[in-house]
């Protein structure tokens, strides 16, 4: 909320800068987001007085002027502007004032010198509406009597103050003047001056001769005052008015309008004009929609409605938005002769679901979604009226139409001065407080340690000894809050075992030379689809979101793979040949309407570039398992978007906790990528829940241990990993089996390959016979046989 | 005798002398005291020799094998020496060439941020709770006197699945969970990543992390926020930084406070970052309202409390000067192989 600086100070006394006094209501709770001077945009332009005018010899359109800037002797300034003539008042830029389009210096123009510049509206850049003549064609004209060498700005009434206001949401009677001037007395204690409203009822006959209000809905209509004034005369408003309403942002339009604009800024009650003669009857019905019914509001467009919207009707139809927007049909015009003017209190709830539904946001919705106190809509009815007494632009008829079914009733809260203190934490005495609640408008009596607050109806936010206490400490300052620790029991302080966990992962896979990144939790459907996964896959089940950014942050994730494969093109399209990535997130699944999704804990890991491959991802998860003490079996197996004979799968007791491999070729030019990418995904919370923390201690060897090596031939098809396995599962007291060679070659046969393992032999309690070892190797040889047709390589 | 013996003492100690490798030693140490050495076969001639003569040469040789032994040994460690000098010398580095490249890997920044603000508050007595990403509006909202309809909901512009569920918008939902189930004192913190309907700019992100912190139980006061606010302002950015409250509003608390830290940068005398202030706002806090303890069962009467929140990238941007909030979902390497 704008407001110049010189309308709060027509209520309350202000005698600091204005930024020492943002300073002050920054420190109590109104925050300030800027001040700004009017007119700053222009320097050193003077009313000047055209002593003389002649043409310039050297030219068919520039005339040379002489004119009185307030120096004593008149200076020449050489003007090309057609309208320029002797005895004209006009605005003058001095030599060395700055203006919206550069800086005006002394010059010679075709031979004859010009110490300024006379100006145009728009070269001033001063707003239409606010000088009566700014739009005019050539340079300004001046008509009021001022003198020569007068500071322009005060002939425009600029050069003000203007604090921009942040009001919080539960200080609506603060988006006002007259709100604004009460809070700043309380805080610089000083005193407020409302101006006595009085209203002189100078028409004829009585509001019910002229019209008939039937307010048909009194929840969404909490309070609807009216009052009708004839013998309108339309013209523009005075100065100050203008001035005022440039200051707070609002454009001055004819007097009738700028009256109910300034008093919605000045009591924070939106008002309406209607031109009384347009609406039908003469009669305003205020109700809900009817379903179906259609408006065309002021600005021209055409709504559809529904009945849970209130508007302002005749006896047939709908002629505009209650609170958001009038209709076209009883704008104010120039000729308008008669107006009633609305004050109403629209309840909040209802106007908020209006305008949103309407997507219409107006200064007036703004105020009734925040709540408008019923209890000052006659007040600001009156005050517009005598407005219209002061600026002589029309007869109020006496009457006042107030339909006021459930009048706000005040509120009194008892505060315990001890419990407020407690809970601040800082000690005020009870008469302190009482001083404070008093200057804040709230009538406070104190008696035996408690406060009786009365509440005034303009602060509805306040309902407890929590709202007491908070005004009591933002007024005696936040600056005196002590810094203490708390007075309490002892109590454990530690990390969530998913986190901890969580954070062993990481750890991991960060000393694994691993970046962690941070992907968004929704994505484009269109990801999941590049994926190419199979019609039921579950994960193309996913929650949208009703209202999202775009179609391309719609889903949440069932899968992080799409978002660490856009990643990845990311990096290698800015350049990075090379990269070790990994997020650890949640993915969403949903379950049935109206409950929450189920929310699981996913690992991505991607590696890329010329020193990775394969197994050097495999690796990787299979030293992550291991750092949870976590065997698992392979199994070559995977998701479709892997490439189909570089996938594998790892499992306990049949359960999945990682598929990884390199992504298949057609998935990653669908993600732009031409290079080989390799993803691992690890099920952590499957993984979490295999979790061994202690992985047992062996008794070190005592007993030497015997080494063996086989080499094995064997089809190309059998898997060194899965033959690993059967040997290490077909004997006792073999502590280790390594693999260290594997061979191709003509003499092998097609299609089949050597495989050469290392066998170490240890027995726990003995050192093994060589005959015991001999045993052992035939009883291999045997099982490798009978399973993969393995015969020893010769 | 007597002459043989001296020859051979002389000539093997200056063989000695000129030896200049180890090996060259042990053929000098064969030659003399193997078994078939010159005074090995000297001692084996002394049979021939008169009974008398016997001990005194007997002894006169041994004498020369002492003597050339020590030699030998002295020899031995000299070379030795040599040798290994020599072979240190020749297996000099070059200390200027870089090791193998290997990727060095960190955690998001974020995290790193958020790791060390739970630090914070974890060895201040703090259980770390996590909750649900899609939450509903009951726990989102609701629970904390932000009703349907209220303008206070402007200020979150919020994601929905349906009527009744949003992605959340903060991370209080998770304390009006454990509010509504535990009984004080509580003392938690609840970090974790938070969704509102922003576009991305260089101070906004539809997604990012919230850490919110909750004491409840008798006898807490606005004094007491201020502390372990201060604490944290101090264990995070060092010492001289401290807090500022502003008075605010947040539904759920009150009084509510807008907080400053000293500015890091110019430890509060005012500078470019600070706008001149001195101060740059960074959380939200306050006393939990009575009416959201009455709403959670908790006996408002007996229990107070304060909550706090603050933005875990707004931490990481000023705890590591980071420019733009987009650096951190950009996930460019460039950026985040800075944080190793």
């Amino acid at each position: 909320m704008k407001v110049p600086m010189k309308w709060l100070k027509e209520y309350v006394d202000i005698d600091i800068s204005s930024e020492e006094y943002a300073k002050q209501m920054i420190m109590t709770g109104t925050a300030v987001e800027g001040i700004e001077a009017t007119g700053a945009q222009f320097d050193k332009v003077v009313v000047g007085y055209v002593v003389s005018c002649v043409d310039h010899p050297n030219s068919d359109h520039l005339h040379i002027c002489m004119v009185d800037v307030g120096q004593g002797e008149p200076i020449q300034i050489v003007c090309g502007a057609p309208n320029v003539h002797t005895g004209m008042r006009v605005a003058a830029a001095l030599d060395g004032a700055h203006l919206p389009g550069g800086k005006i210096k002394k010059s010679k123009m075709r031979g004859e010198i010009s110490n300024g510049m006379l100006c145009s509206g728009p070269e001033l850049d001063v707003p239409a509406g606010l000088y009566p003549h700014i739009g005019d064609e050539g340079i300004l004209e001046i008509t009021e009597d001022v003198a020569p060498g007068t500071d322009v700005k005060e002939v425009f009434g600029l050069g003000d103050d203007i604090i921009d206001f942040e009001i919080l949401a539960n200080r609506p009677d603060c988006l006002s003047v007259w709100g604004l001037a009460r809070e700043s007395s309380a805080v610089l204690n000083r005193h407020f001056i409302m101006p006595e409203i009085e209203v002189e009822a100078n028409g004829k006959g009585r509001f019910e001769d002229y019209a008939t209000v039937k307010v048909l809905d009194d929840e969404a209509c909490r309070r609807y005052c009216a009052r009708v004034v004839t013998n309108v005369k339309i013209g523009p408003s005075p100065k100050w008015m203008r001035e005022y309403l440039y200051g707070a942002g609002v454009r001055p339009i004819n007097n009738i309008v700028d009256i109910t604009n300034f008093v919605m800024l000045e009591t924070g009650q939106p008002m309406h004009a209607f031109d009384l003669s347009k609406v039908r009857d003469q009669t305003i019905v205020v109700r809900k929609a009817y379903p179906g019914e259609k408006l065309v509001t002021l600005d021209g467009k055409e709504h559809l409605l529904d009945e849970t919207m209130l508007v302002i009707a005749d006896h047939e139809r709908a002629t505009g938005l209650a609170g958001i927007m009038g209709g076209e049909e009883s704008e104010i015009v120039s000729d308008t002769a008669s107006v009633l003017f609305e004050s109403a209190a629209f309840e909040r709830a209802n106007n908020r679901v209006t305008a949103r539904k309407l997507g219409m946001r107006t200064e007036a919705s703004g105020r009734f979604e925040k709540g408008v106190n019923p209890d000052g809509s006659l007040e600001a009815l009156e005050r517009a009226c005598m407005l219209v007494n002061m600026l002589e632009c029309g007869d109020v008829v006496p009457g006042v139409f107030d339909h006021n079914p459930n009048p706000v009733m005040p509120k009194t809260i008892e505060a315990s001065v001890e419990r407020i203190c407690r809970r601040n934490g800082v000690e005020v005495s009870g008469e302190d407080m009482e001083e404070i609640l008093n200057r804040l408008f709230i009538d406070t009596n104190l008696c035996d340690g408690v406060l009786t607050c009365d509440i005034p109806t303009f602060r509805q936010d306040m309902d407890s000894d929590a709202d007491i206490a908070e005004e009591v400490l933002r007024m005696y300052g936040y600056d005196h809050i002590p810094s203490t620790l708390m007075n309490a029991v002892t109590m454990p302080g530690y990390r969530s075992k998913r986190m901890i966990f969580a954070d062993r992962v990481k750890n991991a896979l960060v000393g694994m030379g691993m970046y962690e990144i941070l992907n968004y939790s929704f994505i484009s459907p269109k990801w999941i689809d590049a994926l190419g996964l199979d019609e039921g896959d579950a994960r193309r089940e996913t929650v949208r979101i009703r209202n999202p950014l775009g179609e391309d942050t719609s889903v949440m994730r069932t899968t992080l793979v799409p978002s660490m494969l856009n990643t990845v093109a990311g990096n290698l399209n800015r350049g990075i040949p090379e990269g070790r990535l990994f997020e650890l997130s949640k993915t969403f699944w949903p379950k049935g309407a109206g409950e929450l999704p189920e929310e699981k804990n996913a690992l991505c890991i991607a590696l890329f570039g010329a020193d990775v491959d394969f197994y050097t991802l495999k690796n990787a998860v299979v030293w992550l398992l291991a750092e949870f003490g976590v065997k698992a079996s392979v199994k070559a197996e995977g998701c479709v978007y892997y490439h189909p004979g570089r996938k594998a799968t790892f499992e306990v007791d049949g359960k999945t906790i990682a598929i990884f491999g390199e992504i298949h070729p057609d998935v990653a030019e669908r993600f732009d990528i031409e290079k080989r990418i390799y993803i691992a995904e690890i099920d952590l919370d499957a993984l979490q829940a295999l979790e061994k923390d202690f992985y047992g201690v062996r008794p070190i060897p005592k007993f030497p241990a015997v080494t063996r090596d086989l080499a094995l031939v064997v089809d190309e098809e059998v898997g060194a990993g899965t033959m690993m396995e059967a040997i290490q599962g077909a004997v006792k007291n073999l502590e280790e089996v390594k693999l260290f060679d594997i061979y191709r070659g003509v003499k092998l046969g097609f299609n089949r390959k050597s495989i050469a393992y290392s066998l170490t032999f240890r027995a726990p309690d003995r050192t093994l016979t060589d005959e015991e070892i001999s045993t052992a190797m035939e009883k291999i040889l045997k099982v490798l046989k009978e399973r993969f047709n393995a015969e020893i390589r010769s | 005798m007597e002459n043989k013996l001296r020859e051979i003492r002389e000539r093997v100690l200056s063989e000695l002398e000129e030896a200049r490798e180890s090996s060259r030693l042990e053929q000098i140490r064969v030659g003399v005291l193997g078994k078939k050495g010159e005074l090995t076969g000297l001692l084996r001639g002394m049979g021939k020799l008169p009974a008398e003569e016997r001990p005194k040469v007997g002894q006169m040789v041994n004498e020369v094998r002492q003597v050339l032994e020590d030699a030998l040994e002295q020899r031995q460690q000299e070379l030795r020496a040599i040798e290994k000098d020599a072979r240190l010398r020749a297996e000099a580095v070059d200390v200027t060439l870089p090791g193998p490249e290997r990727s060095a890997g960190s955690l998001h920044p974020m995290n790193i941020a958020l790791n060390r603000m739970i630090d914070v508050f974890v060895g201040m007595g703090y259980e770390v709770v996590e909750g649900y990403e899609v939450e509903y509006d009951h726990y989102n909202f609701e629970l904390l006197n932000i009703p349907k309809n209220h303008p206070a909901r402007d200020a979150q512009d919020t994601f929905y699945v349906d009527d009744n569920i949003v992605l959340r918008t903060h991370t209080s939902p998770v304390q009006a969970r454990i509010m509504t189930t535990r009984k004080p004192p509580i003392r938690v913190i609840s970090p974790g990543r938070v969704y509102r309907a922003d576009e991305a700019d260089a101070t906004h992100s539809p997604v990012f992390h919230q850490m919110e912190g909750l004491v409840i139980d008798e006898h807490i006061t606005m004094g007491d926020l201020k502390g372990t606010l201060d604490e944290f302002a101090r264990q995070m950015f060092g010492e001289g930084i401290s807090t500022r409250f502003r008075p605010s509003f947040f539904p759920f608390t009150e009084p509510s406070a807008e907080v400053d830290l000293t500015c890091a940068n110019c430890k509060g005398q005012g500078c470019r970052m600070c706008k001149g202030t001195g101060w740059i706002e960074v959380l939200g806090a306050g006393m939990v309202n009575p009416k959201v303890l009455e709403m959670c069962g908790i006996d408002s009467k007996k229990y107070s409390g304060f909550a706090f929140g603050m933005g875990v990238e707004r931490m990481a941007l000023l705890k590591y000067n980071i420019p733009n909030l987009r650096y951190l979902y950009d996930n460019d390497l460039r950026f985040l192989t800075q944080y190793r």
